[in-house]
């Protein structure tokens, strides 16, 4: 057993040490703060240049609202825009929203029945840049009985800015519609009281405490009901699947480069194989305790920590050791089949198919967890830790006896696949010739 | 007078007992016996493809023997012995990314090797072999003759009762090849047990103490050299002549012409017979009848599978 820690303490230093590892280590915060600090940096490009846009009015009454409530956005725009307040630490921290553009209108007088003349003449202007964009309001836009579904015409040449028309529809829509309401003889705030929408809350259970108390359901916190769960599951798999198929590499490395035979004459091949394998298992727990200090902290700081119950990190570290062995001694044994990268890649698709199950599974399993499908596929060893992990972090979670008998199929699986991966390696590792193939590594399995 | 008491047998670094090991259809190693005794350097050779690697694999215990008896170092059968064993490999392997100083610990700790023992090891055999300026540098800075030497110090470091070196010069040039054969000289001397598998025939002639020669898996030579070249017997003739080798070979009688360059060796019949016929031809500035050398004795065994084998040219004359 002592060498067996040598090779993974060997493993375990020389992937610490490497530049990969501290450049994957720094990559998330870092991707993470650089795309933060470009949306802040964008936002603050953000092209502000006032939109003038024409309105040719055709029912004569639009202009003077729409008008009156450009000028109040710009006025509000002027006095240091909008902020919304967010939740730090039990205090409120000011959050300024992305500045945005003044929208000036100018009204285009139309007469008679040239409107496409009209139309012609805007748009020209629109090339010339004098005008963002124009606005043609219909002359029976007020009318409930017209069933003209273009009732207000939008001109530009740059269609992907969303921000003016979104704004015109919304705000003729509600000068319409209180002008509708207005011409019916009905009170239009009346309307929107009786119109009001019937507010759904989600709640959980409630339940009795033992002393007989009723205790009355929570409201449902959606920080612990999704974003906790798929967030665990997600950070799982990235830890894995960064981890486990290096494994892969560093083992055909030391066959290519002939060290393998050295060890060799050292070490028996299981002893190497579990050194190495132990040794990543060492590297993935390294960088997750680092993720997951890192995101404890942040939940801390933003007063969400209490929605992480204390047995989900238990578990999360229990299902990727078990992911771990499970995959890495798979990807040892291709690693030790193979004599050149070309080879192990075509062996790497079926294997990576099953690996997959789980990322493909987890939208189903999210939404029903108690599923006769959530409940097979998560009993499937290889999707196990995933989705496994995935129900126990959805309240209530599984049965305790649908957790014992996955954690024992997955132990019973991953003894299994390190077992025949052991036969591979042994025999692989210092193989030659000719690529391997399937059914020649499963007569490996079976040779004495 | 007292009687004489018989001298007890040699103690034994390996003992091979009728040992097979085949590969599919293929056998490898068939029906190997051989006693490499304590202290002694013992040569393999054999043309490739012959069984020596395979040989040296089962005395390591990577590979197992399908039947037969394997015994190295008092250990049967088993990998118990493998710390006492220092195994330089024909196919040299380095990790490029680690220092010097770290592979060689870790190739220590693995042979069992404590940290403080290892640390001092390395230093001593960095320094034998000019290299200590190097113990910092990553493995992928060196020139090949160091990576060489630095692959040499791994085999040694654990200070080995028993070292295999699988063609320890291979590519080395004549002062880095010395240093080494000088450590290798040491070594012996101090009481390590040498197994040595070459294709330099010069070298194992004057290297080894024993020579063990495998060809497609059969024991076909093993004892001294001088043994081995008693039973060939004086058949070689070693002729330096005006005319050379083309001459040589259009004379009656004259087989298998070895052109040396400078002079050729041959076989006949009729030693004198030949004397008289070239001198009736030609100038004959030297002639020599002597034991045929290693080199000769090897493609005498070998030579169906010439082709395959890569014998280098500065090799063989043996003197």
């Amino acid at each position: 057993m002592n060498k067996v820690w040598r090779v993974a303490a060997t493993e375990y230093l020389n992937a610490v040490r490497s530049k990969a590892f501290i450049i994957g280590v720094l990559a998330v915060p870092v991707i993470m703060a650089v795309s933060i600090a470009a949306q802040f940096y964008a936002q603050k490009k953000t092209d502000v240049t006032p939109r003038r846009f024409a309105v040719l009015d055709r029912s004569g009454q639009l202009y003077a609202p729409l008008a009156a409530k450009a000028k109040a956005r710009n006025d509000v725009i002027r006095a240091g825009g909008q902020s919304v307040a967010v939740p730090l630490k039990g205090q409120s921290i000011k959050v300024d929203l992305p500045p945005q553009a003044e929208f000036v209108p100018e009204e285009f007088k139309f007469s008679g029945d040239h409107l496409k003349a009209a139309e012609l003449q805007l748009s020209e202007r629109v090339r010339r840049k004098e005008l963002f964009a124009f606005v043609i309001i219909g002359p029976n836009v007020l009318d409930t009985r017209a069933t003209n579904g273009a009732d207000v015409l939008y001109h530009t040449q740059t269609p992907t800015y969303q921000d003016l028309p979104s704004w015109i529809e919304s705000t003729l829509s509600a000068e319409v519609h209180e002008r509708r309401f207005t011409a019916a003889g009905v009170d239009s705030r009346q309307v929107r009281e009786l119109s009001r929408g019937v507010p759904l809350q989600r709640l959980g259970l409630a339940e009795r405490k033992t002393s007989g108390e009723v205790v009355q359901a929570k409201r449902e916190n959606r920080v612990a009901t999704m974003l906790v769960p798929v967030g665990g599951m997600v950070l799982l798999y990235l830890v894995v699947m960064t981890s486990a198929p290096a494994l892969l590499n560093t083992v055909l490395e030391e066959k290519m480069q002939k060290i393998a035979e050295v060890l060799l004459a050292s070490v028996a091949p299981f002893q190497l194989m579990l050194g190495k394998l132990l040794g990543t298992v060492l590297v993935s727990l390294t960088l997750s305790a680092l993720y997951m200090g890192s995101l404890t902290w942040g939940l801390w700081q933003f007063g969400h920590l209490g929605n992480v119950p204390g047995y989900l990190f238990a578990w999360f570290f229990v299902f990727q050791v078990l992911a771990l062995l499970m995959y890495g001694s798979v990807f040892l044994a291709i690693g030790a089949a193979c004599n050149e990268i070309r080879d192990a890649q075509s062996l790497m698709f079926p294997v990576m198919m099953v690996v997959m199950v789980p990322y493909l599974m987890f939208i189903p399993v999210l939404e029903s967890p108690a599923s006769p499908f959530s409940r097979g596929v998560s009993l499937f060893p290889p999707a196990t830790p995933m989705l496994m992990f995935l129900r126990i972090a959805i309240p209530p979670g599984p049965a305790w006896w649908e957790v014992a008998l996955g954690l024992g199929l997955t132990v019973a699986f991953m003894l299994g696949c390190v077992w025949a991966s052991a036969k591979i390696f042994r025999i692989g590792i210092l193989s030659q010739g000719q690529a391997p193939s399937i059914p020649k590594m499963i007569r490996w399995v079976f040779s004495k | 007078m007292p009687p004489r008491t018989p001298s007890p047998p040699p103690r034994l670094a390996v003992r091979l007992e009728s040992v097979t090991k085949t590969f599919g259809g293929h056998t490898a190693v068939n029906q190997l016996s051989l006693a490499v005794p304590v202290g002694c350097t013992y040569g393999f050779i054999g043309p490739n493809g012959s069984g020596k690697t395979t040989t040296i694999r089962m005395l390591l215990h990577i590979f197992h023997p399908d039947s037969g008896e394997v015994e190295v170092l008092g250990e049967h059968s088993t990998r118990a012995a493998n710390d006492r064993i220092g195994y330089l490999p024909e196919e040299r392997g380095l990790y490029k990314k680690m220092t010097v100083r770290r592979v060689l610990a870790y190739y220590a700790a693995l042979k069992g090797m404590n940290r403080a023992d290892a640390a001092a090891e390395i230093q001593r055999w960095l320094t034998k072999m000019g290299l200590s300026e190097w113990a910092d540098k990553k493995v992928e800075a060196l020139s090949k003759g160091m990576a060489q030497k630095i692959q040499f110090i791994a085999a040694v470091i654990a200070r080995p009762e028993l070292l295999i070196l699988d063609e320890p010069f291979s590519g080395l040039d004549p002062v880095n090849l010395e240093v080494l054969r000088a450590a290798i000289l040491e070594l012996r001397a101090s009481g390590t047990t040498i197994i040595f598998s070459t294709h330099d025939m010069a070298m194992a002639e004057t290297m080894c103490d024993f020579i063990f020669m495998i060809y497609r898996g059969n024991k076909v030579l093993d004892g001294t050299l001088a043994d081995i070249q008693r039973s060939y017997g004086e058949d070689t003739i070693r002729v330096n002549c005006a005319g050379g080798a083309e001459l040589l070979r259009s004379l009656p009688g004259v087989e298998l012409v070895r052109d040396l360059g400078q002079s050729q060796e041959l076989r006949h019949a009729d030693a004198q017979a030949l004397l008289r016929d070239l001198a009736a031809r030609t100038t004959v500035r030297h002639f020599e009848v002597c034991k045929p050398s290693l080199h000769d004795i090897f493609i005498r065994i070998a030579k169906p599978d010439l082709q395959e084998m890569q014998v280098p040219k500065t090799t063989g004359g043996g003197s």
